[in-house]
């Protein structure tokens, strides 16, 4: 919701006033339950019957209905930070809709995460352990028909991440820039020319695919001229793995994955070290 | 296999939540979860694609279930939604009446789609354009009118130029119309917002006398002054030969539109046949 401009309408609580957290927060501070004085108890609204409830700037005993609003902005804020593709930090989360309820912290998380897999099929997972980021993994298989009905891009299964991610896996899970390019040169993709589908080539694999987590991109010391290595990040662990991409590039080559017997051995050893059972859930490390 | 309590209680139950109401929440499984997850990447969805997106998923979970009919499904998984305060709505383009969708949020808290999309000075932008739309007779607001305001914005300077691109953006996502340089509110901005805007606006709102809904666009009587919306008064006034304001019984001084909102479009084209087009019936 837009923030309710001053001049008109009912006369705004603090908690209202200081609520706008999507951009130039800094003026403004931020958070629900951060207003001074008048604390406004939940209360429903009679238009139309739909509902409406504000959380209580005080700390003491909260109501159900609170806890339940303050759960689904958590819920809220997750799904929409996500479809960016950026990994939402713990510290973004406590500033933008925790706030004085920080004490209950890891119960509301907890619970928006139950919510998150029971209704919509995604799991908030951390991206590292112990690196307060999280990102959410879809517990449904992706299938290509879903291009079809779909409004946005979704995560690519197929295209340019997906070959990028090929080549890094099938030339040892490291690959020089340079190497990149080579080959994506006889595709006709360029790092210098604009391309009708990718855009910015160049700049989608160095830069957006690195800020989504899905490669990492570092600088190879003492190369003159300069040169970088590309490996997988963090995200592309969680939402595929080394079989599902040797699944790719064996269908692009109308092949079978065995006819690569060393990257068969490392996917298989990779999935059976994904079949453990985990360690680590969505639950905050303290 | 066994599965621990937890593990089976959070697969085929709704977590619990003690609410009031007496309504049992519905069961949630793949199919409604990647409905759900499809539907989220449109804004506004049109009936016949919400179906289509159904369907899909039919197929791609349970092949052998009947496809249940789509209110009950909505319904059901509305059931579902409503501890988390976010719904699947219906409404109506209202241009022509096509029944369209859009996942709402309910309480009015800032966590919104709209926030997260667009800078300060731009959400400044579209309020002040949602204002001078709302104020008008028509429901449109003319491009001119809306970049004159731009030195009012807060937030980061914005130079007429650039707010000109940032209105195109508007469109593109779906928020705001364009028609012959005037921009009018989108049926997602009037499904999401439609609460915001009867709170923080109420003695400049107007409402539709059939449905009681939000009206942006639509015709008003002459003598009382009353308004409904297009699709509002086709049904009304169907097959009416002498067509009345059913407030004060007057004659109903505009052109009756006919449209056929409830058969499902083929390949794209539209069936709706209007005998005004564009004019402003005001």
């Amino acid at each position: 919701m837009l923030q309710k401009p001053r001049s008109r309408g009912r006369p705004n609580s603090q908690a209202e006033r200081e609520r706008d957290w999507g951009h130039g927060a800094a003026e403004e501070a931020p958070s629900t339950s951060r207003g001074a004085g008048s604390s406004q108890e939940a209360r429903s609204s009679s238009s139309q019957g739909s509902r409406r409830a504000e959380a209580s700037p005080e700390v003491g005993p909260r109501s159900q209905q609170q806890l339940e609003l303050k759960v689904a902005e958590l819920v809220q804020f997750l799904l929409i930070k996500d479809q960016k593709k950026i990994p939402i930090k713990r510290t973004d989360i406590l500033k933008h809709v925790i706030g004085d309820y920080k004490d209950i912290f890891p119960d509301l998380l907890k619970l928006a995460a139950e919510r998150l897999e029971y209704v919509f099929g995604y799991k908030l997972v951390e991206l590292e352990p112990k690196s307060n980021t999280y990102i959410l993994i879809n517990t449904l298989e992706p299938v290509e028909e879903d291009a079809e009905v779909r409004g946005d891009q979704g995560t690519p299964t197929t295209g340019l991440l997906m070959i990028v991610l090929g080549l890094i896996f099938m030339k040892g899970n490291t690959i020089k820039e340079t190497e990149v390019w080579d080959f994506l040169r006889r595709l006709g993709v360029y790092p210098t020319k604009k391309h009708l589908v990718f855009g910015d080539p160049k700049k989608l694999i160095t830069e957006e695919f690195v800020r989504q987590r899905y490669l990492e991109y570092r600088r190879i010391p003492h190369t003159d001229p300069v040169d970088y290595e590309l490996q997988w990040g963090p995200r592309a662990n969680l939402e595929t793995s080394k079989m599902k991409v040797l699944k790719f590039v064996a269908k692009v080559h109308n092949q079978d994955p065995k006819d690569w017997p060393a990257q068969y051995c490392e996917a298989l050893a990779d999935e059976e070290a994904r079949a453990r059972p985990e360690t680590s859930g969505p639950a905050p490390s303290s | 296999m066994e599965e621990g309590r937890a593990e089976r209680r959070r697969r085929t139950e709704a977590p619990s939540h003690t609410q009031g109401g007496p309504r049992r929440a519905g069961v949630m499984t793949d199919v409604h979860r990647r409905f759900l997850q499809l539907l989220m990447t449109h804004g506004v969805l049109e009936e016949w694609d919400v179906r289509r997106l159904q369907k899909h998923c039919y197929r791609v979970h349970d092949r052998t279930a009947a496809v249940e009919e789509l209110e009950d499904f909505i319904n059901n998984i509305n059931s579902v939604l409503e501890s988390l305060y976010i719904e699947i709505k219906k409404g109506a383009t209202e241009d022509d009446g096509r029944p369209v969708y859009a996942l709402v949020n309910l309480a009015t808290t800032s966590v919104s789609k709209m926030a997260s999309d667009f800078a300060e000075n731009e959400l400044d932008l579209f309020r002040k354009a949602l204002e001078l739309i709302i104020d008008s007779e028509t429901g449109f607001a003319s491009s001119t009118n809306i970049l004159n305001l731009v030195d009012q914005l807060k937030g980061k300077k914005m130079r007429k130029k650039e707010a000109e691109q940032v209105l195109q953006k508007f469109v593109q996502n779906k928020w705001l119309i364009e028609k012959e340089g005037e921009f009018t509110l989108h049926s997602r901005a009037i499904l999401e917002m439609e609460q915001y805007i009867r709170e923080t606006y109420p003695d400049a709102v107007k409402i539709c006398n059939i449905c009681h809904s939000l009206l942006i666009q639509g015709q008003s009587c002459e003598t009382c002054g009353i308004r409904m919306h297009l699709p509002c008064v086709a049904k009304y006034f169907q097959s009416n030969s002498e067509p009345r304001c059913p407030h004060c019984n007057d004659y109903w001084p505009h052109e009756i539109p006919v449209f056929d909102p409830e058969k499902e479009r083929e390949a794209g084209t539209s069936r709706a046949t209007k005998r005004s087009l564009r004019s402003r019936q005001h």
